[in-house]
């Protein structure tokens, strides 16, 4: 047998042909009683939300009240996770920052990339890697 | 290419379902010996309601509305799942694909055996599409690729592995357990028990307990134990499927004997699937309802989006067993002189950590270099690099069949011998 195969599996690339968003479920709570939850029911009673949901249809939007607690709002995403944020006391513009904000997460807990300016590549170098066995031609030069 | 007239001989399957009326079906349920859907091959026309003879000792009031028996969601409930809706925009699903297909798609032959509402139909045609596109596009762009390694990147590009990835990362979720209650945006199947799941609380494993009865294999050799080993590229490309593995029944048999079909049915329902089996059908049947709904551009360019687009290093699937003899073979097949490794340079022959660069020359063509730390291993890995540039040579524009209809007429592409047989 001259030349077997190792079975692998491709691996996506998220946006290098279709691009999935990642976050798929967003849950208002928000409470009829406490004050702190005054921005976010003139945000669910605006037109902001709409036009939102308008244009993101790939996130299910739930809007639930949650008596007696500070407003929420819930991500819920394509890898598993979830994530909160606590609107209290926000005005509507804000929270609708904070909607955004978590529209463009993707779920994966907030970690600090080391080395500064990164760039991640699955693709082997053109150049290749440096080796000191094809560098005699150029000795003399430097 | 003539592309096919589609909405000739699909229309059963563009026309939304209906559950006819549901005692039918409720029978059939209750009795799953009696015949299931009718054979309708190329038909336009609609299903025809199949009369079932009532048992007379039954006294219960017909209710067409009564879908408390339906294995799945009914055909009505689609339109109102939000998590139907939104897993048709996070595909951008054109809107000639209705909720409804969406749905049917997501219902796996174990949740709904009634083939007019499961994604069987639609799966099988998805699966060939998927197998086509993914063997025309790597051909194409590798003409010289062996055939272990192409069966091997196909498996990488649509085998089960990666349409449950594919699955996962599209974010559909699968249900607990199939029903006509549960929402009609989860994937519905009956998931196979675990082979370490204990069998009515004894110590008995479930694995233990499985048969070899699961199918026949096609191989002439599967009865003998001794010859059962043997696993070589033309057995596979003849008794396995498109990714090299065995296949249990072949088509073929499934025409002469049509019982084989159903059997395979019921136990599959009566099993389950696996995770894995129920996210190919889910993919295949998606590429299939593209297929028809949309056209064949369509579904084109949905697979170049999800499919074809992820990362696959093919020079990575490799594995030689002795490079240099088919490197040598294969100059002698090439009509090149044949190979000879020299040493280009090293470094401390005599240490703990030797360098040896060794290339390999046919005549004065340096076919391959490679660097290790003794004279076998450098040469070694020249003849591999040799090899693999030799098998990965791609050609600058591809053109695959599929795309050639209309406009430029079709040039025929380099389809290379292959391997060497040693």
């Amino acid at each position: 047998m001259p030349v077997t195969a190792l079975r692998a599996t491709s691996t996506a690339q998220n946006g290098v042909g279709a691009f999935i968003l990642q976050c798929k479920r967003l849950d208002f709570h928000y409470c009829d009683k406490w004050g702190s939850s005054r921005g976010m029911n003139t945000f669910l009673r605006s037109p902001l939300i709409a036009s939102f949901a308008k244009a993101h249809p790939q996130i299910v939007i739930h809007i639930s009240p949650r008596p007696n607690a500070h407003p929420i709002i819930r991500g819920s995403y394509i890898n598993g996770r979830e994530k909160v944020i606590c609107v209290r006391n926000l005005e509507k513009e804000q929270i609708l920052q904070k909607v955004e904000l978590l529209r463009d997460a993707n779920g994966e807990k907030v970690k600090r990339v080391k080395g500064g300016r990164v760039v991640g590549s699955v693709n082997e170098g053109v150049r290749g890697v440096w080796d000191p066995f094809h560098t005699k031609e150029y000795r003399g030069i430097g | 290419m003539k592309g096919l007239r589609l909405l000739r001989w699909s229309g059963s399957v563009l026309s939304l379902r209906t559950r006819p009326c549901c005692f039918i079906h409720k029978y059939q349920y209750q009795y799953p010996a009696q015949p299931l859907g009718l054979l309708r091959l190329q038909s336009s026309a609609a299903a025809p309601l199949r009369t079932v003879s009532e048992p007379e000792d039954d006294k219960e009031p017909r209710d067409s509305t009564d879908y408390t028996l339906l294995p799945s969601p009914p055909p009505s409930r689609p339109p109102s799942s939000a998590r139907l809706s939104a897993l048709h925009a996070r595909l951008v699903l054109p809107t000639r694909l209705p909720l409804e297909i969406l749905a049917r798609c997501l219902v796996d032959p174990s949740a709904d055996t009634n083939s007019n509402f499961n994604n069987a139909s639609l799966s099988l045609l998805g699966s060939d599409l998927l197998g086509y596109y993914t063997s025309e596009a790597i051909i194409c762009r590798y003409p010289r690729l062996p055939t272990e390694v192409m069966k091997a990147a196909m498996a990488a590009y649509c085998g089960p592995k990666t349409l449950a990835a594919i699955t996962r990362e599209w974010g559909v979720e699968v249900a607990a357990a199939p029903g006509r209650e549960v929402d009609p945006g989860f994937l519905q199947c009956i998931r196979q028990e675990a082979g370490n799941a204990s069998v009515n609380g004894t110590g008995t494993q479930v694995k233990e307990l499985q048969t070899a009865a699961d199918g026949v294999s096609t191989r002439p050799d599967a009865e003998s134990p001794t010859r059962g080993w043997r696993r070589g590229a033309s057995s596979k490309t003849l008794y396995g499927d498109r990714f090299g593995d065995e296949i249990q029944r072949t088509e073929t048999d499934y025409a002469e004997r049509p019982e084989l079909r159903k059997e395979e049915a019921q136990r599959k329902a009566k099993r389950g699937v696996t995770l894995e089996q129920a996210s190919t059908g889910f993919v295949g049947a998606l590429m299939g309802a593209m297929y028809i709904h949309a056209g064949k551009k369509a579904a084109r360019n949905f697979f170049k989006a999800h499919v074809l687009s992820r990362h696959l290093d093919v020079s990575k699937l490799f594995e030689f067993r002795q490079p240099t003899r088919d490197l040598s073979k294969l100059c002698a097949r090439e009509g090149f002189e044949s190979p000879v490794a020299r040493i280009e340079s090293e470094t401390g022959r005599k240490s703990r950590t030797p360098v040896f660069v060794v290339g390999v020359f046919a005549g004065k063509d340096k076919l391959g270099e490679g660097s290790g730390s003794s004279l076998d291993e450098a040469r070694f890995r020249a003849a591999v690099g040799a090899l693999k540039g030799w098998y990965l040579y791609s050609p600058l524009e591809v053109r695959v069949p599929s795309e050639a209809t209309g406009g430029r007429p079709w040039e025929p592409v380099l389809v290379d011998g292959g391997e060497v047989v040693v």
